[in-house]
């Protein structure tokens, strides 16, 4: 018997655990070797975790035969991968760099932690832009991951393994991190469902650390549906995160409520943005429209300061990003250059060869920007718009319960296209505010482009610790398209 | 592209962030941050007198202290397990007083 596991979503595998069509061993093999069959030519996953995933299905099966099953909630004998820069410990954990290409991680973060609790099955490590510098996965240190609907193009970054995992079937949900759009980004680009939740809904705790006011860990998944059951597996307060809040919010409750009553703000200034592309704004109108329909109000509102994020992001993230990467010393853990008789050669050689060049570039404007006399001109006043920007949106949601928006300026681009850093920052021109202000964000697939025959995402965001908002005009959106397709190549 | 960094500049913070570059990286990191530099502009327009600065996005925050009380962390050996260099239970790195070396 062959079974489509890639096809199913939470709610099938759950009810084929409970009426025992299938073993978790059988999900646990088959996505194992639909990875290792599969993966190759996409180069999602970093490293596997078969014994891991193996070991916690035994103990579903075992839950299964002695009746006990119902109590470990949906999500047991789900499989799930993560972006590696979350520890699991006893795996590598990279960052996709050469810094970290041997480093073995003594502890867990509390998101994948938190999946384990669940009795979720780790099927293994996803690749990303090189320590989450990039929208694209190039910068990885270890091959870029390949976009399962175009495998010449980019699947987006930096979470591209965990965007490209989801699409291509090869499970059903995966966790990656968004410090400017790097959940949202590869979300679009891929067709999945990607979600940046508000910051302080989900602990950071055993993240590596990249902007640590910006930093946040999501899912995705093929519907919005898998998406909220994960973010009730892994939201909440911890201890080993004073940022984490405690919310008891059920992201499932309100998915069938319907958006009729609801305001939904347009932000025009937004929709004549240059270098959005024409099939994006489309597709985007277009789900603005449907939602209309559906008994939504459309209400245009202005967030005049947004046109600064990009700007004040490219100070913050880098500043945050030099001062966390400092760790890096090539003593307690990391690359250590060999041969040098010299304690500050062996720091420069090791940071020189552990890094890459994006890498080397933010530490370095980073540092830059945090230097004395400078500080004034760019961080302080970066700073201060944050404040600016934190202020449209508080305005605009007295007005509306969620704001629709593109999630990026176009489709995704071929290895290689973009090859100026300030160009490929273009690509989070959408998403970046969010991450400012730490409202939440998600990406939803509507529709492919009518020139590119592309995934394209509309973006949805709430207020912060609101994003029930998000997840309920997210759902209506499904109810119009349907669920998210795996990529046409990876269709059995 | 103005030009808001020097060669000289750049080496400087290659020094200071502890990476060596070679006169090569230096001028094609030179070209970059320039670039980089130039694409913040917008900030530097804005008139922001009178508005306060917010560096986190979760407002209201205060200092907790943990209870004073002994909780499980890594031992030793767990600690310096991803150390590239070790020695007696420590970190080894080379001699930063003179002579000295590996024993």
């Amino acid at each position: 018997m062959s079974l489509a596991f890639g096809e199913m979503g939470i709610r099938e595998l759950h009810e084929g655990l409970t009426s025992k069509q299938f073993s978790a061993e059988e999900i646990a093999k088959a996505t194992i070797d639909g990875v290792e069959r599969n993966d190759r030519e996409l180069h999602a996953f970093l490293e596997m975790t078969s014994d891991k995933a193996l070991d916690a299905a035994k103990a579903v099966d075992a839950a299964i035969a002695d009746g006990s099953f119902a109590n470990m909630g949906p999500v047991a004998g789900i499989p799930i991968a993560y972006k590696d820069n979350m520890n699991l410990e006893g795996t590598h954990t990279t960052c996709a760099s050469n810094m970290l290409e041997s480093y073995i991680s003594p502890y867990t973060a509390t998101c994948v932690q938190k999946t384990i609790d669940a009795s979720m099955l780790p099927i293994g490590k996803l690749n990303m832009d090189e320590f989450a510098f990039g929208s694209s996965t190039e910068t990885s240190a270890f091959g870029p991951t390949r976009n399962p609907w175009d495998l010449e193009r980019v699947p987006g970054g930096s979470s591209g393994g965990s965007a490209a995992s989801v699409a291509a079937g090869l499970v059903p949900v995966s966790l990656g991190s968004d410090t400017g759009g790097s959940i949202r980004q590869p979300a679009a680009f891929c067709g999945v469902v990607g979600v940046k939740p508000t910051y302080g809904m989900v602990s950071r705790y055993g993240i590596v650390a990249f902007g640590s006011s910006l930093d946040q860990v999501g899912p995705f998944a093929r519907s919005v549906e898998d998406a909220a059951l994960v973010m009730n597996a892994i939201s909440g307060h911890d201890p080993n995160d004073c940022t984490s809040q405690a919310n008891n919010v059920d992201f499932t409750a309100n998915l069938d409520d319907g958006v009729k009553g609801m305001k939904i703000g347009i932000v025009p200034a937004f929709m004549v943005a240059q270098g959005l592309q024409p099939e994006i704004k489309q597709r985007v109108e277009e789900a603005a429209k449907k939602l209309e329909a559906q008994g939504a109000e459309l209400v245009e509102i202005d967030l005049s300061n947004a046109k600064a994020a990009m700007s004040a992001y490219y100070v913050l993230g880098p500043c945050e990003a030099f001062s966390n990467l400092a760790r890096f010393d090539s003593v307690r853990y990391g690359y250590c250059d060999p041969g040098h008789s010299d304690l500050s050669d062996q720091y420069e050689q090791s940071r020189a060869k552990g890094f890459g060049d994006e890498a080397r570039r933010r530490i370095m404007l980073g540092s830059y920007l945090l230097s004395a006399g400078v500080y004034d001109k760019y961080y302080y006043p970066a700073q201060q718009i944050r404040t600016l920007i934190t202020q449209d949106y508080i305005n605009a949601y007295e007005k509306v319960d969620c704001l629709l928006t593109p999630v990026t300026p176009r489709t995704s681009f071929k290895f290689g296209e973009v090859s100026d850093p300030t160009e490929m920052y273009l690509s989070d021109m959408f998403t970046i505010s969010i991450n400012i202000c730490g409202n939440g964000g998600m990406s939803v697939p509507c529709g492919l482009g009518v020139d590119s025959n592309l995934p394209i995402g509309v973006q949805l965001i709430s207020p912060a610790f609101r994003d029930e908002n998000m997840f309920r005009v997210a759902a209506a959106l499904e109810r119009e398209y349907g669920k998210a397709t795996i990529a046409p190549n990876f269709k059995k | 592209m103005s030009e808001h960094l020097t060669q000289e500049d750049v080496r400087s913070i290659a020094e200071y962030t502890r990476i060596g570059m070679t006169d090569d990286e230096v001028a094609a990191m030179t070209v970059d941050l320039n670039n980089i530099i130039d694409s913040l502009a917008p900030i530097t327009e804005y008139d922001l007198d009178g508005v306060e600065p917010t560096f986190h996005p979760i407002g209201g925050l205060v200092n907790v202290l943990s209870e004073d009380e002994e909780r499980p962390s890594f031992p030793q050996k767990v600690a310096l397990e991803n150390a590239p260099k070790q020695q007696d239970g420590c970190f080894l790195i080379p001699s930063i007083l003179g002579e000295g070396g590996d024993r």
